[in-house]
C-alpha cells in the first residue's frame, strides 16, 4: 500500500514537531528555569544583587516551615470538601436530569452554564452573596432558621465559602459526566434486576454504580488535579485570609514570590507542588487506561 | 425504562426545582444587579420588579476604556485559538496515524502539559517576558494560553481523526494526493466538528483566564477579566459596574452552552468521555 510507507512516517513526525517544540519552549523551559531559581537566592526587589547559588537551602526552608505544611493541609482539606460534595450531589443531579420527563433537556442545559463562567466572575458573584452585613446569602438562610454566618471574615467558615463557590461551579461537571455515562448503559441488567424484585436503591448500588464507576474515577482525578490549580476564586474571596485560614499551595507560592519577592522560595515550593501533581496525573492516566479497557 | 408513577414524577420535579433555584440564583444575580439602581442593590427583601437602569453599563464603557479591554481579550483569545488549532491539529493528525507504541507516551506527555498548576511557572514567565520586553503585550498571553490550548486541541482532534475512515484517505492517496493534500482535502473537512469544538474551548479558556493576565499585563494589554476586578477596592466596591462587566464576559460562555452542549462532555473531559 503506497499510503503507509516509511516516508510518510517522517512527514508525520514533521507534523508533530512544531507542537512539541512550542510546548517544550513554553512549559519545560520555564520549569527548568524555576528549577534553576529554586537553588538561588533571588530577590526581585533587588535586581542587581547577584543570584547566589544557595544549594538546597530554599528547599530546606520550604520543607521545614510549618507554614508550608499548613498550606498543604489546607489544599488537601479543600480538595476533600469540594470533591466529596461534588461527587454525591453531581451523581444525584445526573440521575435527576436523565429522567425521561418533559423539561429535563432545558434544565440540563441551564445547569451547564456555571462551568463556562470565568472563575473570577464566580468569585465576584459569590463575594456579592457573602458580603459582610449586606450579602443576600445570610438573608436567604435566615428563612431556614440559620443565624448569620461570617462567611469570608471568620477562620472557621472562610474555607467553606471558597468550597461552596467551587462546588457551585463544578458539580455540573460530575452531573454531565454521570448523565453521559448513564445514557450509554445497556438496559439488560436493569430488566433482570427488576424481575428479581430489587428495590431502587439496590439497583442503583449494585447495577448502576459499578457500571459508571470507571467514568466517575476519571472525573474525580480531573477535579483533584484542578483542586491544585484553584486560585482565582480564593484571590477574589479571601486572598488566603483571614490570617492563613485559606492559604492553599498556589496562594503560598504567589505570596512568597510576589508579596515577599522571594522568588527562590516560591520556585522551590512550585517544584514540590509539581511533584504532587505529576503523581496525580500518573494515577489519572492509569485510571483512564483502566476505564478504556472496560468500555 | 418503565413509566414513572405520578408520585415519583412529583418528587423528581420538586428536586429539580430546588436544584435549579440554587444553581441559577448566582446567574440571576449577575443579570439583575447589572441593571439595578445602586441604592436598592442590597435591599431586603430583594426587589424582583424595578425600573432597570443602564447607568452601570454606560459607566463601565465611559469611565474606563472597557471596549479596549474587551478588544484585548478578543485579540488574545482569537490569536491563541488560531495558533493552537494550527499546531494542535497537525500534531493530533500525526499522533492518530503513526503506528508506534511510544506514540501513546507522547500523547500523554502533551496532555500532562495542560494539567500543571499555572502558578508554578508564573515566576519564570514573568522573568523571561520581562527580559524579552514582552510584558504587557498580547503576545505574552497568546503564547501562555497556547500551552494550555495546544494539549486540549491535540487530544480532542486525535479523537476526531481516529474516527475518520482510513479507506477514504487511501483512495485519495491512489488519486495521487500527497499527505498534506490528503489532510487538507479529506481528513480535516471530515473532522470539522472537532475543529469547531476545539476552537470554542480554546477561545473560552483564553477569554476567561485571569491570573496570567493579571500578573503579565499592565494598562496596555489588560484583558476584560482583569479590568472587572479593578472596580473592586477595599474602600469602595462598585458592584453595579462589576456585575455589568461580568455579564459582558459571561456572554460567549452562555452562547456556547446553548449552541453546542452536546460537545461539552467531550471537551471538558479532554476526550475521555464521548
Amino acid at each position: 500500500m503506497a499510503y503507509s510507507k516509511k516516508r510518510n512516517r517522517n512527514i508525520f513526525l514533521i507534523f508533530l514537531l512544531p507542537a512539541i517544540l512550542v510546548l517544550f519552549l513554553t512549559t519545560i523551559y520555564p520549569m527548568l528555569y524555576a528549577g534553576y531559581l529554586s537553588f538561588r537566592s533571588y530577590d526581585l526587589a533587588k535586581p542587581f544583587v547577584p543570584r547566589i547559588f544557595v544549594g538546597w537551602s530554599n528547599y530546606k526552608e520550604v520543607l521545614t516551615s510549618s507554614e508550608f505544611f499548613h498550606t498543604l493541609w489546607i489544599t488537601l482539606k479543600l480538595m476533600v470538601m469540594t470533591l466529596s460534595v461534588q461527587l454525591v450531589l453531581g451523581v444525584g443531579m445526573g440521575l435527576l436530569v436523565t429522567q425521561r420527563l418533559p423539561g429535563m433537556g432545558i434544565a440540563r442545559t441551564a445547569l451547564l452554564i456555571p462551568m463556562m463562567i470565568s472563575p473570577v466572575i464566580v468569585g465576584l458573584v459569590w463575594l456579592f452573596l457573602y458580603f459582610p452585613e449586606l450579602g443576600y446569602l445570610n438573608y436567604f438562610l435566615s428563612f431556614l432558621g440559620i443565624n448569620p454566618i461570617a462567611w469570608i471574615t471568620s477562620t472557621e467558615w472562610a474555607l467553606w465559602a471558597i468550597a461552596i463557590a467551587d462546588i457551585w461551579q463544578w458539580t455540573p461537571f460530575i452531573m454531565m459526566g454521570t448523565a453521559a455515562a448513564l445514557t450509554n448503559l445497556s438496559p439488560e441488567p436493569y430488566e433482570a434486576a427488576q424481575i428479581d424484585g430489587n428495590s431502587t436503591w439496590d439497583i442503583f448500588t449494585r447495577v448502576t454504580l459499578p457500571q459508571i464507576k470507571p467514568v466517575l474515577i476519571s472525573l474525580m482525578f480531573l477535579r483533584a488535579i484542578d483542586a491544585f490549580r484553584i486560585y482565582d476564586i480564593i484571590f477574589v474571596l479571601t486572598k488566603g485570609g483571614p490570617g492563613d485560614a485559606t492559604e492553599v499551595l498556589s496562594m503560598f507560592i504567589y505570596r512568597q514570590s510576589f508579596t515577599f519577592w522571594r522568588m527562590g522560595t516560591g520556585a522551590a515550593a512550585s517544584f514540590v507542588s509539581l511533584v504532587v501533581i505529576i503523581l496525580l496525573i500518573m494515577l489519572f492516566f492509569k485510571s483512564l487506561n483502566h476505564s478504556r479497557r472496560i468500555s | 425504562m418503565i413509566k414513572p408513577s405520578s408520585q415519583k414524577t412529583f418528587f423528581v420535579y420538586l428536586c429539580l426545582v430546588i436544584v435549579l433555584i440554587v444553581f441559577m440564583t448566582p446567574i440571576y444575580i449577575i443579570v439583575s444587579s447589572s441593571i439595578k439602581p445602586s441604592p436598592i442593590m442590597f435591599q431586603k427583601p430583594p426587589a424582583f420588579v424595578f425600573s432597570p437602569t443602564w447607568d452601570h453599563y454606560v459607566a463601565l464603557f465611559s469611565e474606563r476604556p472597557f471596549l479596549k479591554f474587551i478588544t484585548n481579550s478578543l485579540i488574545v483569545a482569537l490569536g491563541s485559538t488560531a495558533f493552537s488549532l494550527t499546531f494542535g491539529s497537525l500534531a493530533a493528525y500525526a499522533l492518530s496515524r503513526i503506528r508506534h507504541k511510544r506514540m501513546n507516551d507522547v500523547a500523554f506527555w502533551i496532555l500532562s502539559m495542560r494539567m500543571f498548576p499555572p502558578i508554578a511557572v508564573v515566576v519564570p514567565y514573568y522573568i523571561i517576558f520581562k527580559a524579552a520586553g514582552l510584558l504587557d503585550t498580547p503576545i505574552a498571553l497568546i503564547i501562555i494560553y497556547s500551552t494550555a490550548n495546544i494539549p486540549l486541541t491535540v487530544w480532542l482532534m486525535k479523537g476526531f481523526f481516529d474516527e475518520v475512515p482510513r479507506s477514504l484517505e487511501e483512495a485519495a492517496a491512489l488519486d495521487g494526493h500527497g499527505l498534506l493534500g490528503i489532510f487538507w482535502r479529506v481528513t480535516l473537512p471530515l473532522a470539522a466538528p472537532g475543529l469547531a469544538v476545539s476552537a470554542v474551548f480554546c477561545f473560552i479558556f483564553s477569554w476567561n483566564e485571569f491570573i496570567f493576565a493579571l500578573m503579565l499585563t499592565g494598562s496596555q494589554a489588560q484583558t476584560a477579566t482583569v479590568a472587572v476586578m479593578s472596580f473592586w477596592s477595599s474602600d469602595a466596591v462598585q458592584w453595579g459596574r462589576i456585575m455589568a462587566g461580568s455579564f459582558v464576559i459571561l456572554i460567549p460562555g452562555v452562547i456556547f452552552v446553548l449552541t453546542c452542549q452536546r460537545w461539552l462532555v467531550r471537551g471538558l473531559t479532554l476526550g475521555a468521555i464521548k
